[in-house]
């Protein structure tokens, strides 16, 4: 085994470099108004096209909330069960607009042989031209 | 007010904010409101979309996403933008472009169902960016804590334009 092969977890091998299996998000406007309520979140550019053309983005845009959340998603769904995600990061890179089709992939930055604890590096691209809206990491524990 | 005047004094009643705590209550944890959160936000996993299933969980983002705890705010507390008028430090009151910036969720402990939260945050940076009257990025701290401790912590950006 090499210093940037590990086995973490029983039956389980993590190496630098492995892919983060990308997950994804395609929020319309109904996804937006739910998640707006369920936050408590108000800001006009989230719901209203008016508004939002006023801040100079072309229609509403993606709250941060909702990219945290496919950023955590992705960072569970490689701990696997009986993992943990100890830390999630992310940037704001370019506002994703309504509508866009949202996917979080990534690689593993590093892995602590020590501590169990594995850095992802994780990207968001949205939208029709794969635009990068958010660049961030998370810190997982893998089950 | 123009822009740039406007940004100079958010900048201003920023700076001298730096480092003053402010505490808020987001009520108690049920079940009902972080499972409805976990579908709104896609998720459909039992565990985090079901209050009755045996291995539910509050969805780790839960918190760190709910922006104010019920009964809500009064209509006096908004900004004509939607924002809260305290949401954004020096901001209340003027005419200026709100944008998140990113976020860093550290846990150190489970939010459970029943668990009453604290938010306590300071703003703790104020960078002007940019070329021309640019912006401002502000770096807020956070942390919430129920009855046995800290559970979550969060470093916080916001651009003021």
């Amino acid at each position: 085994m090499t210093d940037h092969v590990r086995r973490v977890a029983a039956g389980r091998q993590v190496s630098v470099g492995q892919e983060v299996p990308p997950v994804e998000l395609t929020p319309d406007a109904i996804t937006l108004l739910r998640f707006g309520a369920v936050t408590r979140n108000a800001h006009r550019i989230h719901y209203d096209t008016a508004f939002a053309r006023s801040e100079g983005l072309a229609v509403p845009v993606v709250m941060a909330q909702l990219h945290g959340c496919l950023f955590h998603r992705a960072a569970a769904r490689f701990a696997g069960a009986g993992g943990l995600v100890r830390e999630v990061g992310w940037q704001n890179r370019a506002p994703a607009s309504v509508g866009d089709r949202l996917v979080v992939s990534g690689t593993v930055r590093s892995v602590d042989p020590a501590g169990g604890e594995i850095t992802l590096d994780l990207i968001e691209h949205c939208g029709p031209g794969n635009a990068v809206c958010c660049r961030g990491h998370a810190v997982v524990v893998v089950g | 007010m123009g822009t740039t005047a406007a940004l100079e004094l958010v900048e201003e009643r920023a700076r001298k904010s730096i480092g003053s705590w402010e505490r808020r209550s987001l009520g108690v944890v049920r079940a009902e409101d972080a499972a409805e959160f976990a579908r709104a936000a896609g998720e459909s996993a039992p565990q985090l979309v079901d209050p009755g299933h045996a291995g539910f969980a509050v969805h780790p983002m839960y918190v760190v996403s709910v922006l104010r705890g019920a009964p809500g705010a009064d209509p006096a507390e908004f900004r004509p933008d939607g924002m809260y008028r305290d949401e954004v430090p020096g901001t209340d009151g003027l005419d200026v472009r709100l944008m998140a910036g990113g976020q860093n969720v550290r846990w150190t402990g489970e939010v459970r169902p029943g668990d009453r939260i604290e938010l306590r945050r300071a703003l703790t940076s104020v960078e002007r960016k940019g070329s021309g009257e640019g912006f401002l990025l502000l770096t807020v701290e956070k942390s919430y804590t129920a009855a046995r401790g800290t559970l979550v912590e969060v470093t916080e950006r916001f651009i003021v334009r």
